[in-house]
């Protein structure tokens, strides 16, 4: 039973239009969100991705507020669902329901049959009730029952959670982690930030002044446009390396998977975009790889001893990897030149 | 303790081994035969004591007395039983003693003589003791080089010019066996060697190690053979020979210290020269000097008259007085003091004196005389630009008082000066001429007498010889040639009448410049016969036509006249000068009637007429030019590529086009030019970098390295912006659809290079000019690509070739 709400789509935006567009929705963002355009820009281009957000950071620095805004700055439907430890799996995709009246079972639609999703405290639910998401992420479909359900398009899931050491959190497991896109943390707002939060907040929530600044068609028409970008040969090259970098590098016991491959591609895509630019650069990708590689890896016991946090390996990684077909042979970095040898 | 015997046997094979340069010494083999016994007597005591575990003043006193024991068996003196007794000892000593005379009797190679036999089986069995209580008792095998090379400094003392080099190498490699089976044994002692997977390591079997130490070893001897080379102050070193060589034969230079250098072929050298150089400068109290002197050649072989390396004591011990002598107190003498200066292009190691020198001062440098050849030498020192002074004894002799001298008994020692290879020509010449002749001097002055014009003989420079024994005897048939032929055949004739005889090197009389002072050039060097007469010593003979030399004293010896004197008949107007010194300062025309012929050799040799010093000092300034030419490679070579670079970058459509809107990958001409250009802009950007060091990092984007640029050498102004817009053209140009097209890149580059260089010290800017780190990189790289290439294809090699080693079949086996 598929539910297409929106029109078909009229072509990709010009340049100008997906920037009028993009700016517009960051704008209203930010109205509620002081100080945190990078965070909010990671977090449209995702959307413009086709990805699942993962908010991740400690309580209070606006997760869900951020999740929120983005929510309601888009006219489509958007649900909500409060991950606690007693959600089941059947509250997130939904159940089938005996009718008497006609004597047949009826399906009830869950939480995630929207355009958006907003999935608070996600790690707060058991493993199984997390689940349930797996199918929806990836496939952007439901099966209950035998029957498979198409969700609405564009489907994208944000979710909060806090670190896995805080309490009461159970972790997500890898296949779950690696359907989100990007993972971002909020990082607390600087003192001037704060200052203007106080402001602003100071009679009411300015979330409630919100208002939806575009629609689900203008954004499949963004998606539409920011597909549309050129990735050349050199840059997928340098994903695909920065991809195998994780799974080859000793400190890391699980790697980065070539959906995660994909999704890196299609999320730089979407950052090139919004930066006005019709072709990706290694510079988006490297911006990008530890918000989209960081959460999906896992860190072998010795650099977990050594505290060392995945986002920290795959920076370095980053810092090592030479770029394809890098023109300069020559590093000079640490002072003493020495130059790529060719590999044996 | 099977170890230390191992290690013991095989220090006395090396030590054997090591004795192989003595081979240069004696003539026969009867030492090594000797050594074998001694070495094998010595090492069977000290197996035996290590057997028994002896403390080591034990196995000392044992190996002692075993060499002790061998001298006494091998040179007994008749009254001891086995055991030596103290006759044995005086006997030892009376070898020792006898091996002293004989040393200063013989040359090398030496016959078998007890004396010397003796010293070369004591040392070799001391030799054999050290290195046996070195390697096996010490265990420092290394320290045992030092008596090997004790024995290797024999020949090289010996041989002042060359030493042969297998007999070195020989004792090399036994040094070697020495070093590897101690190393062998010492890791032994740990145990088994084994790699990595538990399989045994054979003792052969290469490690990386080693490896590293050959390689070590190759370069070291290659800097230790190359440097002295390129070296250029080093004497005889080999780029001063090819300096020199490049001048004919020289002017008397480039032949190396002591001896064996081929007198002929220098003297024939120094005539044939196309130019005048002055080489001497004497000036002297006698009225009619007779000929300087410096060389001898008194062996005579198939290949002609050569020289023995002269031998003899210091200078300054003093030089014999011949009228003390019993070999020379017939002659009178008078005495007369000369001063020699030699000019700079006079570069040999024997110094030029008149005969019978009572005393030599002012010379610099060690030298040494040699009383038999009556020459005095140097071994590292020679007489370029020296001065000294001479007091000598001027022999006279009438030819009546050479005619009373006795011959000499037939076991004379002299009458080793007698010895020919045999010409049946030059027999049966000599036998007509001697015939009827009852005195030495009769004999001799036939002989000398025969050498005239009216025989046919002539001089002629034309004839090229090499001295040859065969040569020599054509000289008699074809009766043409100079001095060194009349001189060798001369001597060898009055050699074949049983005569003592040899040949004399020297210079003539030169041209007088008044007041007893003579100029002697090149054209004065001559050769000349000197004939040995009981009570007399030698006397010289000049046979040599008088019209061919300058400055002949042929005249003044009233013992041997010029034959060609009284007969002027024959002659032409040449002739009537020839016995007055030529004052015309040109040699060329004393030579006569064979002046066609001498031309004839200018002609040959005018491209090499050029003065030795002028070639070392080009052969210097080449070098420099060289090395700076070498120097400039790089900065030539940086130029070249951004020349070229710039020619890409240069801007051809001056429209900018935007990429705008632009959905479709269309690769025309125009674009995939304009990605070429970026391209060589930013490849010229980063070689800028490098070479004004600015860290280049392979993993930053070109926006970033732009960015970096601007902030790090805090650009402003049109070098940032120049950063920038390269930056974007190579991003663009890399990653885009379209890539910027008609944007200045050339003038950007050539702002940013500014900017660069002006952010910069002045020393760093001053490299990027003349050294530019970023081609010496690129070529390194090269190198490590290239060597990294061959490594592998050697290491592919050595694979396959391991294929048909039989050694893989005995690990497998195992």
């Amino acid at each position: 039973m598929t539910t297409p709400t929106w029109g078909e789509p009229a072509g990709p935006l010009t340049s100008a239009e997906f920037r009028a567009a993009a700016q517009a929705i960051m704008a209203n963002i930010e109205q509620v969100i002081e100080g945190k355009s990078a965070t909010v820009r990671l977090a449209l281009a995702v959307l413009i991705a086709e990805g699942h957000l993962l908010i991740e950071d400690v309580p209070g620095v606006g997760k869900t507020k951020l999740a929120k805004a983005l929510a309601r700055s888009i006219d489509c439907s958007v649900r909500r669902i409060q991950f606690t430890p007693d959600l089941l799996p059947s509250d997130v995709t939904g159940v089938s329901v005996y009718n008497q009246e006609t004597r047949d079972f009826e399906f009830k639609p869950g939480a995630v049959f929207a355009n958006l999703v907003v999935g608070d405290e996600i790690n707060r639910a058991s493993p199984k009730t997390q689940s349930a998401l797996l199918e929806c992420m990836e496939e952007r479909q439901v099966t209950v029952d035998g029957t498979t359900y198409e969700l609405q398009a564009p489907f994208m899931v944000v979710a909060t959670q806090n670190p896995i050491e805080m309490e009461g959190t159970y972790p997500l497991p890898e296949a779950q982690r690696d359907r989100f896109t990007a993972r971002i943390a909020m990082g607390y707002p600087d003192p001037r930030a704060e200052l203007a939060m106080l402001a602003g907040q100071n009679d009411h929530d300015p979330l409630n002044d919100l208002r939806a600044v575009t629609d689900a068609a203008t954004v499949r028409r963004l998606i539409e446009t920011a597909r549309a970008v050129h990735a050349a040969d050199a840059v997928q090259q340098y994903a695909i390396a920065l991809v195998t970098a994780t799974r080859e590098a000793p400190e890391i016991r699980l790697g980065a998977s070539p959906r995660c491959t994909l999704q890196l591609i299609r999320t730089a895509k979407a950052v090139a975009a919004l930066e006005g630019r019709d072709y990706v650069l290694p510079d988006d990708l490297q911006a990008l790889a530890v918000p989209v590689l960081a959460h999906r890896i896992i860190p072998t016991a010795d650099a977990q001893l050594n505290r060392r946090t995945t986002d920290a390996i795959v920076s370095e990684i980053v810092h090592r990897l030479p770029l394809p077909h890098a023109r300069n042979p020559y590093d000079t970095r640490d002072g003493r030149a020495s130059y790529e040898s060719r590999g044996r | 303790m099977t170890g230390r015997r191992r290690l013991g046997l095989v220090a006395a094979g090396s030590t054997l081994l090591a004795a192989a340069p003595l081979t240069a010494i004696f003539e026969s083999w009867t030492w090594i035969m000797y050594c074998l016994v001694t070495v094998a007597l010595i090492e069977g005591a000290a197996v035996t004591t290590r057997t028994f575990r002896f403390p080591t003043w034990a196995q000392a006193a044992s190996m002692t007395l075993a060499l002790l024991l061998a001298l006494t068996w091998i040179f007994p003196s008749g009254k001891e039983i086995i055991i030596p007794q103290p006759d044995t000892f005086a006997h030892f000593a009376e070898l020792i003693r006898q091996a002293g005379e004989d040393t200063r009797a013989f040359g090398v190679p030496v016959p078998d003589r007890d004396g010397l036999l003796f010293v070369a089986v004591l040392g070799v069995g001391a030799v054999t003791i050290v290195v046996d209580l070195l390697t096996a008792v010490f265990r420092r095998p290394a320290l045992a080089g030092l008596p090997m090379l004790a024995i290797y400094s024999i020949p090289v003392a010996v041989y002042t010019e060359s030493v042969p080099a297998i007999p070195f190498v020989i004792g090399a490699a036994g040094f070697m066996w020495l070093l590897v089976a101690d190393n062998v044994d010492r890791v032994r002692r740990f145990g088994r060697r084994f790699t990595g997977d538990g399989r045994d390591v054979d003792v052969w079997e290469p490690s990386p190690l080693a490896a590293a130490g050959r390689r070590i070893g190759v370069a070291g001897m290659l800097v230790a053979v190359v440097l002295p080379l390129a070296v250029p102050t080093v004497e005889g070193g080999l780029l001063t020979q090819l300096t020199q060589s490049g001048s004919g034969a020289g002017a008397g230079s480039g032949n190396g210290p002591g001896g064996r250098i081929n007198l002929f072929a220098s003297l024939s050298g120094q005539l044939n020269h196309t130019t005048t150089i002055p080489l001497l400068k004497v000036t002297t109290d006698e009225p009619e000097p007779f000929y300087l002197r410096f060389a001898i050649a008194d062996v005579l072989t198939d290949n002609g008259f050569g020289n023995e390396s002269p031998r003899g004591g210091a200078l300054n011990l003093g030089l014999p007085d011949p009228r003390r002598q019993a070999a020379t107190r017939l002659s009178t003498y008078t005495e007369h003091r000369a001063r020699v200066e030699v000019s700079k292009d006079l570069q040999q190691n024997m110094a030029p004196l008149y005969t019978y020198a009572l005393g030599v001062s002012d010379l610099k440098g060690s030298w040494a005389y040699d009383q038999n050849q009556q020459v005095l030498y140097s071994g590292r020192t020679t007489t370029r630009d020296q001065q000294y002074d001479i007091t000598y004894l001027r022999a006279r002799y009438t030819a009546d008082q050479l005619r009373q001298a006795p011959s000499l008994a037939s076991n004379d020692a002299l009458m080793a000066y007698t010895a020919t290879p045999g010409d049946a020509t030059v027999e049966a010449a000599v036998t007509s001429l001697i015939k009827g002749k009852t005195t030495d001097y009769d004999k001799v002055r036939a002989i000398y007498n025969w050498f005239s014009k009216d025989n046919g003989f002539r001089y002629s420079l034309a004839t090229q010889t090499t001295g040859k024994a065969s040569e020599i005897a054509d000289f008699l048939n074809n009766k043409a040639g100079y001095c060194q032929q009349y001189a060798a055949a001369m001597a060898w004739m009055v050699r074949a009448a049983g005569i003592p005889a040899r040949v004399a090197f020297g210079f003539t009389r030169g041209t007088p410049g008044g007041e007893g002072t003579y100029t002697i050039t090149n054209r004065n060097a001559h050769a000349w016969t000197e004939v040995y007469f009981q009570g007399f010593g030698w006397v010289p003979f000049d046979a040599t036509p008088a019209a061919g030399v300058t400055g002949s004293a042929r005249s003044a010896s009233n013992w041997a006249p010029d034959v060609d004197r009284p007969a002027p008949t024959a002659s032409t107007s040449a002739d009537a000068g020839a016995p007055v010194p030529d004052s015309s300062g040109d040699p060329g025309a004393a030579n006569g009637p064979d002046k066609s012929g001498v031309g004839e050799e200018q002609g040959g040799t005018t491209g090499q007429a050029t003065e030795t010093t002028d070639w070392t000092g080009l052969w210097i300034a080449a070098s420099i030019a060289l090395v700076l030419a070498l120097l400039l490679v790089p900065a030539l070579r940086r130029v070249l590529v951004r020349r070229r670079r710039h020619a890409a970058t240069a801007p051809e459509a001056p429209v900018v086009l935007s990429a705008e809107g632009i959905t479709d990958l269309t690769v025309t001409g125009e674009t995939g030019r304009a990605r070429q250009d970026a391209h060589a802009a930013w490849d010229e950007l980063v070689d800028s970098m490098v070479d004004f060091q600015v860290p280049v990092d392979p993993t930053e984007t070109p926006r970033v390295t732009a960015q970096r640029l601007v902030r790090d050498l805090s650009l402003t102004g049109e070098p940032a912006e120049a950063a920038t817009l390269l930056g974007t053209a190579e991003e663009r140009a890399r990653y885009a659809r379209q890539p910027l097209q008609g944007a200045e890149l050339t003038s950007a580059l050539r702002r940013i290079r500014s900017g660069m260089s002006g952010s910069v010290s002045r020393r760093i800017r001053l490299r990027a000019t003349l050294l530019p780190p970023s081609v010496l990189l690129s070529w390194r790289r090269g190198m490590g690509e290239w060597s990294t290439r061959s490594a592998e294809r050697l290491a592919g090699l050595r694979e396959s070739l391991t294929r048909f080693n039989p050694r893989r079949l005995l690990t497998r086996t195992r």
